[in-house]
């Protein structure tokens, strides 16, 4: 079981809702003793990884994250990109010199974008199926260049000839000695996460991916929709939320607070200018899947705000559902981030009946790091 | 910059150096450049290298006062994300950032990259790509355009271009040809230039210096306490070839559709020393970035006034090793460089 969470932008207000939080200036900004300081948070807290959005209001992911990694000593980060922005080649050429510069504590989550307004932004005018079809031609030549050094291809959306790089992926950095000792081939490889709850996302994720990252559905579903890809090898896993609290009324409160502060007309607009599949088929359910597996957040707060809701038992009951539905990797996050990290790791992680590598985390050095 | 720790890499074949970067290597060289009063390094682009950004990110993270001139290639990423990203190097580094766009030396390395266009065509996307970015830059606000390799449409980013004194990031473009001027005058700050002997390269910047574009040589350096000395560090150059790596060049410059590029081939292949001070020995081993200043201190600072007094107002350096040639010039030139600039200009 892997646990990750979602790394705090600069200048984020917590529970503001995506659109709010995308009118913030500030959030174009690293705030990198802050970021730093939660990365070392998360090392404490025995999570895995840190998932690094991106957008156009944030700062670019590759090169946040080769700052941050320089900051820190043992956490990992996913990096979000997607296609069509970037040539296959440089894209792995960037993530490559990355590993090389953090030790190979570097993972990818490609998704194909959820808002076609802001992929023209970036000079994208596919719609969603020929972006996923893009996709797949992307990884194919990345993951052509990691498995064999070397390819040539020829797609109706990517084509490269005899593409090679003398930049190869490290696991493990740290100075010359060690470089040189993993500069030798076979190399290794970044886990890709492939997003998005779409039929093509699935087989992306079967045929290119390490992983594929469903938005929080009932883990009956999750299971059910997930069958394939166990059986092809691949991992489940789970985008999600966590709001607690010492009891189930105190983490309901805490649930409709986030819900009640915010006028939902914003968020009602992206949806309805979305064509992800992920968005459309979750923003309008029934608010409770299960007595501790909440939607009500996702008009203001987008679908990775369906959320585990309730007192550390509730949540704990629930990641052991997802866990025997098959999942064995998590992306949270939950308002503050911060806390809701620390909620988790403190509260949940112990009760855990199918364990977790964070459960052997030590308070006092989770206060150390937060004084 | 790609070669700390490394000495002549540039006499390698592509094919044999290793990308993967040394970072303790990288920063003590980018300490010492700091040291060295030297203003920016070059973090060139190409397969056999780390990535420039990424690179220039990181170093950038681990040093306080130099900047990187990061190299780039249209066709290679969307300019919106190339904006994005290098404003977010300028964001963690104070805005130590610049740009020196390539056009790109082989078609087939640009195939690595998915790149087919034909040397004509590459400057005409470029010519697209910088208008973007320089859009974004100079705009601020929304950014539309629609031409034959890019559409954007309402592009927009929350990441500005941060630096003390700049709100986007200089640009140097290198090149030769005509259409290279072009560009250069359109969207740079900067146009570099192989080095010709100054005399020659007077009439040729005019142009340039005109549309307000200042003008710089790519130029290795060889300085040493005495002509004599200097002349016989350019035979012990030439002493680490024994014959085989020329061809590695050679072999490059037919494939090679850059003007700039096969221009100084036949400039290095007519003869040696087209100037007292300008030497082309070793182009045919480690290529056109090869030809050098060479002399003694008083010598060199008379070689970089007379272009300077040719419209040449910045330099690109190269040594062999870099380090070394580095530290000389800061001890020996450069002090007779910053006096010489305190003399009104009569």
């Amino acid at each position: 079981m892997k646990f990750h969470w979602r790394m705090p932008q600069g200048g984020e207000r917590a529970g503001a809702s995506r659109a709010l939080q995308a009118s913030l200036p500030e959030t174009g900004l690293p705030d990198l003793d802050a970021q730093a300081n939660f990365c070392r948070a998360a090392e404490e807290c025995g999570i895995d990884s840190l998932l690094t959005d991106f957008g156009w209001t944030k700062p670019d992911p590759i090169v946040l994250c080769t700052a941050l990694g320089l900051r820190t000593s043992s956490i990992k980060f996913i990096v979000a990109y997607r296609s069509g922005l970037i040539c296959p080649t440089s894209f792995v050429h960037q993530i490559n010199t990355l590993s090389a510069v953090i030790g190979g504590r570097v993972s990818i989550n490609v998704v194909a974008g959820d808002s076609p307004e802001e992929q023209r932004a970036f000079g994208d005018f596919l719609d969603h199926d020929e972006r996923y079809a893009r996709t797949e031609e992307f990884l194919a030549v990345c993951n052509g260049l990691w498995d064999r050094g070397s390819v040539s291809f020829a797609g109706r959306y990517y084509r490269v000839e005899n593409a090679k790089l003398n930049t190869p992926f490290l696991e493990c950095g740290g100075g010359a000695t060690a470089l040189k000792a993993v500069a030798a081939p076979p190399h290794s490889k970044p886990a890709l996460y492939i997003a998005g709850n779409s039929e093509q996302a699935r087989q992306l994720a079967i045929t290119e991916g390490t992983c594929w990252m469903q938005i929080a559905d009932d883990p009956d579903r999750i299971r059910e929709r997930g069958a394939a890809v166990l059986k092809a090898g691949k991992e489940l896993g789970v985008r999600m939320s966590i709001i607690g609290g010492r009891t189930r009324g105190e983490a309901l409160k805490n649930a409709y607070d986030l819900v009640r502060r915010e006028d939902g007309k914003a968020e009602t607009e992206f949806v309805r200018n979305s064509d992800s599949i992920n968005v459309n088929t979750t923003a309008n359910k029934d608010e409770w899947l299960r007595p501790w597996l909440w939607t009500g957040a996702v008009k203001t707060h987008g679908t990775p705000s369906i959320a585990l809701v309730g007192s550390p038992t509730d949540i704990a009951e629930g990641i052991d559902a997802y866990h025997r539905a098959g999942v064995t990797q998590f992306i949270l996050s939950g308002w503050p981030k911060l806390d809701s990290m620390l909620f988790f790791a403190h509260e949940v992680v112990p009760l855990l009946e199918c364990g977790g590598k964070a459960a052997a985390f030590e308070h006092e050095r989770v206060a150390t790091v937060l004084t | 910059m790609s070669s700390a720790g490394e000495n002549l890499r540039g006499a390698k074949a592509r094919s044999a150096v290793s990308g993967i970067p040394n970072i303790d290597a990288h920063v003590r060289f980018a300490k010492q450049a700091e040291e060295c009063g030297i203003e920016s390094l070059l973090t060139a682009f190409g397969f056999h290298r780390a990535d420039p950004i990424a690179l220039a990110a990181a170093l950038g993270m681990l040093t306080t006062r130099i900047k990187f001139m990061v190299a780039v290639r249209s066709g290679i990423c969307s300019p919106t994300l190339f904006v994005q990203q290098v404003n977010t190097v300028a964001a963690l580094t104070g805005g130590r950032i610049c740009l020196n766009v390539v056009a790109g030396h082989t078609p087939e390395e640009q195939k690595y990259y998915g790149d087919f266009l034909s040397h004509d065509e590459r400057y005409e996307r470029t010519d697209e790509f910088l208008t973007v970015c320089n859009a974004f830059w100079r705009n601020g606000g929304e950014v539309n355009f629609s031409g034959r390799h890019y559409t954007i449409e309402k592009g927009k980013l929350n990441t500005p271009f941060v630096a003390a004194d700049r709100t986007r990031p200089e640009i140097f473009l290198g090149g030769n040809s005509a259409p290279g001027e072009r560009l250069a005058m359109k969207h740079a700050d900067c146009m570099w230039r192989l080095p010709e002997p100054a005399a020659a390269m007077r009439e040729k910047v005019k142009p340039l210096l005109d549309a307000g574009i200042e003008v710089g040589i790519l130029v290795s350096l060889i300085v040493r306490p005495t002509h004599e000395e200097a002349v016989e560090a350019t035979q012990l150059l030439l002493a680490n070839f024994d014959g085989a790596p020329k061809r590695t060049h050679e072999e490059f410059a037919k494939r090679s559709d850059s003007v700039a590029f096969t221009s100084t081939y036949k400039l290095a292949n007519a003869d040696d020393w087209p100037a007292p001070y300008l030497w082309t020995g070793a182009v045919p081993y480690m290529g056109a970035p090869s030809i050098a200043i060479v002399g003694s201190p008083q010598e060199v600072t008379d070689a970089l006034f007379e272009y300077r007094d040719a419209g040449v107002t910045q330099f690109l350096f190269m040594g062999h090793p870099d380090l070394e040639e580095m530290e000389r010039f800061a001890a020996d030139v450069l002090p007779l460089v910053r006096e010489r600039e305190e003399v009104p200009v009569s």
